[in-house]
């Protein structure tokens, strides 16, 4: 029972599905089922790899910050891969190493080592978004993700020199002795380097082309699987090894503001149901990162599921929409849910909850979210967030209204049942545990305590 | 001194992304920042009149001025992956041309 299987797996798995194509696409729907499963039987620890004790060695941290990470992040892969696996059953390869680099990514202990996996994961993230058909766009995200992990590679070197362990432990107790003026620098590379993927400014304008131009596996995977991942692995960094001086704090003040409020008002100008949904989490990718920065670890986590979750649901329904539809501006979409109640439904649920409404599981986060920032006695942030949460309430609401009202025939789109299902029980769940909260109460503060990465110095 | 140049090919690097406008030359300019990079991350493990970090017959003690070899193989990983990232970037551009006929991003017509 060791947790390096999360990563070797899918990556064994993915050669051997290049030599034979026909048992690919079985194969990543066993991996990513099993991956899941084994989750069940594996207990909390931390791997040693080649038997280099860190900081000499590379070591994988399955604590249960990684755990809830894992479990989420792969139960979303496996549903988006499973309602995708016929149509793009050439990508099965891709997205078995995309399974590894996102396992690697959670697990992973050392710095240079998650620099390996943000690549790897970026890598499958470039070629699954060729099924855009648009290469400019995904030039662009390749050219923008390159220079990102580039600074954050830079970033990481100067910490190297400064304190000579890459490990996330020993340098975020060698950082928090250090001089911070010092160490603002490479954090701030850092910083950048991981917001491109994380969709933060100054490196996001990739996510317009990508999940504007997305389809029901790219734009599912990317907007909620990807930034579900990305999300967790800043909320690692910010907690675990970030020294954050007044400057950073300033500067990240500068960058959360901006993009929330960048966000709401690109979504609320927006007359595209994808531009709506990619401005909108660049909104809460920022909204994550301000929890993680203030010390709420578990609610940050918390909001990171629940977006990634709404997310997948939104992105899917609306893509499968697209394809048939031919496009995706609000006024030609008008009345498209009165003939699919069930599907109308959960998408409403989904985008509810987004906004924060009572009944639904983002009311939960929402409000507690807020309330613990009003105890830190700082009112910018809880004055942005309310703000902006109107804009997003104002724009929700209106989408529905066209959504689910036509005068005129509305545009016939049908679906599988399995896909009638999948998002009818993602959107239960939703109602579930925003009417029972205690379980994800009881999980929020068991995260809260987490303050330190278990194992090496 | 190393450090310098690895900063001038980094900064020079970053220029030519921003200012480039084909397709090709801005793969180009990514390389550059990579190469400056990886020598950057060489210079943190070099050492004034250092010795290769193996260990032989002469030199047998941990205590002789052996150079870090952990940046070194860091560089070895970091090379591989940009080599990745350069033949992906090209495959992607190959078909930029076959839909746009073109590498200039102006001429594209397209955001």
């Amino acid at each position: 029972m060791s947790a390096v299987y999360f990563i070797a797996v899918p990556l064994l798995a993915a050669f051997i599905s290049i030599l034979n194509k026909k048992v690919a696409p079985y194969l990543l729907l066993l991996v990513s089922f099993a991956s899941i499963t084994y989750l069940g039987f594996i207990e909390l620890q931390e791997v040693v790899i080649g038997g280099f004790e860190a900081p000499y060695g590379i070591n994988l941290v399955l604590d249960q910050f990684s755990y809830v990470g894992l479990l989420i992040v792969n139960v979303l892969f496996f549903i988006v891969v499973a309602l995708d696996v016929q149509k793009y059953s050439k990508l099965a390869s891709i997205l078995l190493v995309a399974l590894a680099g996102l396992n690697g990514l959670l697990l992973t202990g050392d710095l240079f080592n998650l620099f390996v996996f943000i690549e790897i994961s970026g890598i499958a993230a470039y070629l699954i978004t060729t099924t855009n058909k648009k290469p400019l766009a995904t030039f662009n995200y390749l050219v923008q993700g390159t220079v990102g992990s580039c600074l954050y590679l830079l970033g990481l070197i100067i910490l190297y020199a400064m304190f000579g362990t890459l490990n996330m432990r020993g340098i975020g107790t060698l950082a928090a002795d250090a001089n911070v003026v010092a160490v603002a620098f490479p954090f701030l590379l850092m910083f950048i380097g991981l917001g491109v993927e994380a969709k933060l400014l100054p490196l996001n304008s990739w996510v317009k082309g990508i999940l504007g131009n997305s389809n029901t596996l790219s734009g599912p995977m990317i907007g909620a699987v990807y930034a579900t991942a990305m999300g967790l692995v800043f909320g690692r960094l910010l907690v675990n090894v970030f020294a954050v001086s007044e400057q950073l704090q300033l500067i990240i003040t500068i960058i959360i503001v901006v993009s929330i409020t960048a966000g709401e008002a690109m979504a609320y100008a927006s007359t595209k149901v994808r531009e709506i949904l990619l401005f909108s989490s660049i909104a809460q990718a920022a909204l994550v990162v301000l929890l993680f920065v203030s010390g709420f670890t578990g609610w940050a986590v918390l909001l990171v599921i629940v977006n990634g979750v709404g997310k997948l649901v939104l992105f899917f329904i609306t893509n499968l929409i697209t394809e048939q539809v031919g496009s995706d501006e609000v006024n030609a979409l008008k009345g498209v849910f009165t003939n699919n109640k069930i599907v109308g439904l959960s998408f409403t649920v989904a985008s509810l909850s987004a906004i924060g409404l009572p009944l639904f599981v983002g009311f939960t986060v929402k409000m507690n979210m807020l309330g613990a920032l009003f105890t830190t006695g700082e009112y910018l942030f809880p004055a942005v967030i309310l703000l902006t949460s109107i804009v997003e309430g104002v724009y929700f609401v209106k989408l529905l209204i066209k959504l689910w009202n036509s005068k005129n025939e509305a545009p016939q789109v049908t679906f599988d049942f399995i896909v009638k299902y999948v998002v009818a029980l993602i959107a239960i769940l939703l109602i579930v545990f925003g009417v029972y909260q205690s379980p994800v109460e009881e999980l929020a503060n068991d995260l809260q305590a987490i303050n330190y990465i278990e194992g090496g110095n | 001194m190393l450090q310098y140049a690895a900063i001038i090919l980094l900064v020079l690097g970053l220029y030519g992304i921003l200012t480039q406008r084909n397709v090709i030359k801005i793969i180009i300019s990514l390389n550059i920042l990579e190469i400056g990079l990886n020598l950057f991350i060489i210079s943190v493990g070099y050492v004034e009149d250092g010795l290769a970090p193996i260990f032989t017959t002469d030199n047998a003690s941990s205590t002789l001025n052996f150079v870090d070899p952990l940046p070194q193989a860091l560089v070895l990983t970091a090379i591989v992956i940009g080599v990745g990232t350069t033949a992906l970037g090209l495959a992607i551009a190959k078909n930029i041309y076959q839909k746009y006929g073109t590498f200039n991003l102006d001429e594209m017509g397209e955001e």
